[in-house]
């Protein structure tokens, strides 16, 4: 039942909206309880004070006074407001999304329900229900802009183009003043809609609309840009290249626009005197462009390419770039080139060795140590590698310079592809010790150590950059601020370590940071509206739709679902790895593995030890408490309970656990074979033969030659040798049918 | 190497490359902010040379400029400003941080009408102050005492616009003349000497 | 509350530097602005048409064929293919309700 309050106990309740809202909990509360002391059941008022639990940290407390609230008074839109944002701030958004329509449903005109429930329903792709959302915010405000725009916008996102230029055009020739030319919203709203006909292909009206409606747009690349494209794909190929021309006046550091010249000179791919002038005119124009000078040994072949690239590298040379292998190393593609590049590196060395050394600049990292150098990361790198030689070169580069930091770290490169992985992070080490104040050589001296599983030595070397203040030492900091690579290769080095709790937690902490970074959207939903800067938010919910296709993820989650098979092929008792009795290995080596893992534990709890020991000398007053990662100041870090990830290593059920990772693997990069061999381990072993044979089929259909494909054909088989009689009998046709079709090749 | 505006899916791998580089970090969702709030502004320069291992792989990000306009500018006039800027240290002297920085000056006078735009920097850094200073022109405003976590000194510098401001304002005249039948077009078409770049 | 949103917000910030991109983030969210956005100048009457023009109803619905779908169906699609029932369901009715080949489909590579 609605209830109604005392004039006094109703001020009062608008009080505790006003404290919640200005965040002041305390008072918030203090006015909850006046109120709850007079009406003990006032559902209203319980929910308020539910929803300051809740942002207080106290989430269980929060959800049983809200639950509590609502079964007394069912009709109160506000308590079903609360126990949405209860669920929303919990990111439970689903049964957030139901809440708010109960509440909206009792509250129809609640402009603050719809606004939030439609921000739910684009972040979780809920489309239908989005253009619902935003079409009832329209009619409740058509004279904001902005409405207009996120109706398009939901349109567009569901792939209706049509209707969602419709919106666009019908807000239009609604105005009846043209906007001044410094109005951002319109101007990208215009250009917004320029993308949507040509999304459309309507290449032609998207170039009339262009030159028309956005010719003043203030976004003046995106029109340079769009109009050479559109021109091009028209087939207007002297207006093409000249819009190219311009784009390349504004920077001529970007392939693509001399690959919309030459395509619009109509220059042939073989014709290579025509396309190196297109190239040359730049390079004279632009003296000190990279791109003018390097694009032509792309397609340059054989005296041409070696005149031109003479000439590359000795500018290089001269000049010390340090980056002249690595953008050249693409071309070794080709034998001839990359053959002929050490070459004339070596013409250069002894073009240099009649000069007197270092009467140059005296800086000894260019002419010939740059050249040295140059032939050290050609013998190093894998399609020409002879590591003997060098290390010759680069010794030779480290004795004409013995400070110089990149001709170290080359070496400790060539020590790791020499499988000297304690020299190499040594050398990398020696590296960083040259530079102290550079955080790029420290990172990866730190990365070299890891690769030696000296897990503790990375964190001190780590912490030599992290922010001294943060509460929990190096770690929390790097997890803070979403280190992947750092936990990524921590967690690998306790693995070899055989520190599977440690291993594990690192591995969740990246799956953590990428759910982090799929909730970071939602703030962006509305921001982005009023910010009016629409090309980029519809860019930005599209690249967050595929967000764990990135190789970050995968490689951590990998590393997780084969870490959970490994478990579950060998269990084993106790915490982080500590074998129990029941190991199938033998007792030796189960005696040498118990040992290596009670040491590796022990190591944990002292780099721990001392990071926490280096935290409260650095911050006395701070010995764990408040994170700098929350958002709102007042949610508090929750206490990490199982810091070793000890209850992580401690699970019964490898398989499932290994599920949360695999998911979003075969999801995102299906085309990934390695993503599909462990799926099918992972399948196989949980007894889902069909899912194991999906990611068979999908694996042969990337590589049908991979060996470890073969050999699961093979497995596949022999399971169901014995086990496709106990099948549901549909069951048992499909994989029949199908399995013949994998077998039979 | 490429140099282009950034996109959002550059993030992960910028945020990558500036912990790998520098001492100030940010959350992942602090890049998308400019990203979002200010498209035109930031720029990534990319390593193109690298085959790809994966269908997957995102384009390496050898160094980016992350840029912003003042939300609220305190003096009242409209700037940018620059958050971070980075290139990685085996991929110094090709002028990647300067051409960086040019195209976003370009973009925040074209897009957002800014007159100046301003920085910090360590006192102690000498490659970044010689490239502001004496490449781009920055001017040294004051110094703010410990502005960095660890207690060191920021130069606060800024760099008047008006020059861009004027180029493009030539070149809008001249592209006005064009419009002229040709006949009344003015002598001087050396047009070409006089648009706006950043090359 | 605009005041002294630093402060308030991130106590722990110890650099200007910190304290700018925390007191940026903070920001996001606020929604005060977008009660308060002043109108341009549209034609109140044009878009009332456009109003009207849009129709009562905003998303279209789909179109969805009827299709008988076995229970015993949806439950091995759910079980053997891991997929939610809604899901198992959709993909029974674009078979038209043929388990064998919603199960066959759902096995070839989607690339």
């Amino acid at each position: 039942m609605p209830q109604t309050l005392s004039t006094r106990e109703a001020n009062l309740f608008r009080t505790v909206i006003r404290n919640y809202e200005d965040k002041q909990y305390k008072r918030g509360l203090k006015a909850a309880e006046q109120i709850l002391k007079k009406n003990p059941k006032h559902g209203d008022t319980m929910s308020m004070k539910a929803l300051i639990l809740n942002a207080q940290g106290k989430t269980e407390e929060a959800f049983a006074l809200a639950k509590e609230a609502l079964t007394i008074d069912m009709k109160s839109y506000i308590c079903w407001h609360v126990y949405g944002i209860l669920y929303r701030t919990n990111k439970n958004f689903d049964e957030a999304i139901k809440a708010y329509k109960f509440a909206l449903k009792l509250e129809p005109d609640s402009h603050q329900i719809q606004r939030d429930l439609a921000i739910l329903q684009i972040q979780m792709r809920d489309y239908q229900g989005y253009i619902q959302s935003r079409f009832t915010m329209l009619k409740a405000r058509p004279h904001l802009r902005q409405n207009w725009t996120a109706l398009a916008i939901a349109y567009h996102l569901d792939g209706n183009l049509q209707q969602a230029e419709n919106i666009l055009t019908t807000y239009e020739k609604s105005i009846n003043t043209t906007p001044p030319r410094t109005d951002f919203e319109h101007s990208e709203a215009l250009l917004y809609k320029n993308s949507i006909i040509a999304e459309m292909g309507e290449i032609e009206r998207a170039l009339e609309h262009l030159e028309t409606d956005c010719k003043r747009s203030l976004d003046r690349l995106a029109v340079m840009e769009l109009r050479a494209r559109y021109l091009s794909q028209l087939g207007r190929n002297e207006e093409a290249a000249k819009a190219y021309r311009a784009l390349l006046d504004r920077n001529s550091e970007h392939p693509d626009y001399y690959k919309g010249l030459v395509g619009a000179l109509g220059i042939a791919a073989d014709d290579e005197a025509a396309l190196k002038s297109v190239y040359d005119e730049y390079a004279a124009k632009y003296p000190r462009s990279d791109a003018a000078k390097r694009l032509p040994l792309d397609f340059l072949t054989g005296d041409a390419f070696r005149t031109a690239s003479k000439a590359y590298l000795t500018l290089m040379f001269d000049k010390g770039v340090p980056s002249t292998f690595a953008n050249l190393k693409h071309l070794y593609s080709d034998p001839f080139k990359r053959d002929t590049l050490p070459v004339l590196a070596e013409e250069y060395l002894r073009e240099c060795g009649s000069v007197d050394e270092g009467a140059g600049s005296g800086d000894s990292s260019k002419g010939k140590g740059a050249a040295l150098y140059f032939l050290a990361q050609h013998y190093n790198y894998h399609m020409s590698r002879d590591l003997a030689r060098a290390m010759e070169f680069v010794d030779k580069a480290i004795e004409l310079d013995p400070k110089n930091v990149d001709f170290h770290m080359t070496k400790a490169r060539i020590y790791k592809h020499q499988n000297e992985i304690g020299k190499a992070a040594a050398t990398m080490d020696h590296a960083r010790s040259l530079d102290t104040k550079d955080r790029y050589i420290n990172s990866k001296a730190a990365k070299y150590q890891l690769r030696n599983n000296a897990n503790e030595e990375a964190l001190a070397t780590m912490g030599l950059f992290t922010r001294a203040e943060t509460v929990g030492g190096p770690l929390a900091d790097l997890t803070d601020m979403q280190c992947i690579w750092y936990l990524t290769e921590d967690g690998e080095a306790w693995q070899r370590r055989g520190n599977i709790g440690l291993a594990l937690k690192r591995y969740h902490t990246v799956f953590n940071i990428f759910d982090i970074w799929q909730e970071d959207q939602f703030d962006f939903h509305t921001f982005s509206l009023r910010k009016g800067q629409i090309r980029a938010y519809v860019d930005m919910v599209r690249w967050e739709d595929r967000l764990r296709e990135h190789p970050f993820y995968f490689r951590a989650a990998l590393d997780a679902v084969n870490l959970y098979l490994s478990m579950y092929d060998k269990p084993q008792g106790g915490a982080n790895g500590v074998e129990s009795g029941r190991s199938q290995l033998n007792g030796e080596d189960a005696a040498e593995r118990k040992k290596a893992a009670k040491k590796a534990k022990k190591e944990a709890q002292k780099a721990e030890r001392e990071a926490a020991e280096k935290a409260a000398r650095q911050d006395p007053n701070k010995a764990g408490g408040a994170s700098q990662k929350s958002k709102d100041g007042e949610e508090t870090k929750k206490k990490d309970d199982d810091p070793n990830g000890t209850k992580l290593a401690a699970t019964t059920d490898p398989l499932g656990d290994a599920m949360k990772f695999l998911g979003p693997l075969l999801q995102f990069s299906p085309k990934n074979i390695e993503g599909q061999i462990a799926g099918f381990e992972v399948y196989i072993r949980r007894g889902k033969y069909l899912l194991a044979l999906r990611c068979l089929r999908a694996a042969l259909a990337l590589d049908r030659n991979h060996p470890k494909v073969q050999e699961q054909v093979d497995r596949l088989q022999k399971a169901l040798g014995g086990a496709l009689d106990s099948l549901a009998p549909k069951l048992q046709e499909v994989i029949k049918s199908e399995l013949a079709l994998v077998t039979a090749v | 190497m490429d140099i282009r505006l950034l996109r959002p899916s550059d993030i992960p791998l910028i945020q990558h490359a500036n912990i790998e580089n520098l001492p100030e970090n940010y959350f992942l969702k602090y890049y998308l902010y400019h990203a979002l709030s200010w498209p035109q502004l930031s720029f990534v320069a990319v390593d193109v040379s690298r085959p790809p291992k994966t269908p997957y792989d995102y384009p390496k990000i050898v160094g980016y400029v992350l840029a912003k306009m003042e939300e609220e500018p305190a003096d009242g006039v409209q700037h940018g400003h620059i958050t971070s800027l980075s290139v990685m240290r085996t991929h110094r002297r090709l002028g990647i941080a300067e051409k960086l920085m040019r195209q976003s000056q370009l973009a925040m006078v074209e897009t957002f009408g800014a007159h100046y735009v301003s920085l910090h920097v360590r006192v102690s850094n000498k490659a970044a102050i010689h490239l502001y200073r004496d490449t781009l022109g920055f001017k040294t405003e004051k110094t703010e005492a410990k502005y960095y976590a660890d207690g060191e000194d920021a130069y606060c510098m800024r760099l008047d616009l008006s020059f861009i401001r004027e180029q493009l304002r030539e070149a809008e005249e001249e592209e006005e003349a064009d419009e002229i039948p040709k006949e009344k077009q003015q002598e001087d078409s050396s047009a070409e000497g006089r648009k706006p770049r950043t090359n | 509350t605009s005041g002294d949103v630093e402060d308030e917000v991130h106590p722990t910030a110890k650099s200007a530097e910190d304290r700018k991109a925390a007191a940026a983030l903070s920001k996001l969210d606020t929604h005060a602005d977008d009660e308060a956005a002043p109108g341009r100048e549209v034609d109140q009457e044009a878009v009332k048409n456009a109003m009207n023009a849009l129709g009562g109803g905003g998303a279209d619905k789909k179109e969805t064929k009827k299709v008988k779908v076995d229970a015993a169906d949806v439950n091995l699609l759910v079980e053997e293919l891991e997929l939610s029932k809604p899901r198992a369901t959709e993909l029974l009715k674009a078979h038209d309700g043929n388990a064998l080949e919603a199960m066959r489909a759902y096995l070839q590579p989607d690339f």
